[in-house]
């Protein structure tokens, strides 16, 4: 059985995990083009190295971030997403189209 | 059919009394309540209930109140000496950084007792919760069976216990597989 550290719950059977996607930063919607809003979306970094990933604790609804290589998907670190994102993101919202 | 015959266990298939070397009571018709929220510890104190500091830990919060963590901003309150009440959060949370929670309707709530409790629900659960691992206070929220629940361990009446909450839509289910679990510790 595969482990994983939850940082919240220490480590767990992998069977407690749901995988949420790679940690991306986002473009503003108000200004980016839409090629790069549908880059944020639907592409992800695809070269051989260690990816930074969401990954959720089901069992205690807990998200957060592992560090985890993609080629011998060893598992180098996990911790809080807090780490990373510190402060509240707003963006413009005058400049939504109607 | 009564009122709350949703809340009751049929009196055939649990008891409260001791079966062989495992007991596994149902406690969902006892009070239970939770909060979340930045202001979730804040507004315990200001109930006079002690909060664990860390999360996943539960504490003893009066005499017959145990206070549970289950991160830093959400906690349970069970009473398993009291039925539930008719209005489940009859509480105000009229504070801002405070929200209820509905533990009281989510999720079912089983006791188990006796010896073997540990060496019969490492047949289901992959944390080790033999006392030397998993000792009085602590929390696990993991998987019982594939199915996601909480486990506590803690003392009722003075005897060592593990409350496992799990989800009511997957309780049924739940029970038929800690009841199946139970046989061989039959005596």
């Amino acid at each position: 059985m595969k482990i994983m550290n939850c940082p919240l719950n220490g480590p767990r059977n992998i069977s407690e995990f749901v995988y949420g996607g790679q940690v991306k930063t986002m473009p503003d919607h108000t200004l980016s083009s839409d090629s790069a809003w549908a880059e944020y979306v639907f592409y992800e970094k695809t070269e051989i190295g260690l990816v930074l990933e969401w990954w959720l604790h089901s069992p205690s609804s807990y998200w957060f971030i592992a560090e985890r290589h993609n080629g011998s998907d060893e598992i180098t670190r996990t911790f809080a997403p807090e780490a990373i994102f510190c402060d509240r993101v707003d963006f413009k919202t005058s400049e939504v189209p109607v | 059919m009564s009122d709350d015959a949703g809340l009751r266990t049929p009196p055939t298939r649990l008891s409260s009394d001791y079966d062989g070397a495992i007991s596994i009571q149902d406690k969902t018709h006892k009070r239970r309540s939770g909060v979340r929220g930045i202001g979730a510890s804040s507004w315990l104190k200001q109930q006079n209930l002690a909060a664990p500091d860390t999360p996943n830990r539960i504490i003893l919060a009066d005499n017959k109140t145990w206070v549970m963590s289950l991160s830093n901003r959400e906690y349970w309150v069970l009473e398993p000496h009291e039925d539930a009440d008719t209005f489940p959060m009859g509480r105000d949370f009229s504070e801002d950084g405070v929200y209820p929670l509905f533990c009281q309707s989510s999720h079912r709530w089983f006791v188990i007792a006796g010896e073997a409790k540990a060496q019969m629900m490492a047949k289901l659960c992959g944390v080790d919760l033999r006392s030397e691992n998993f000792e009085s206070g602590a929390v696990a929220q993991t998987q019982l069976a594939l199915v996601n629940c909480i486990i506590a361990r803690h003392t009722i009446d003075d005897e060592d216990v593990f409350s496992v909450f799990i989800d009511q839509s997957l309780a049924e289910y739940t029970l038929e597989v800690l009841l199946d679990a139970r046989q061989e510790f039959l005596s």
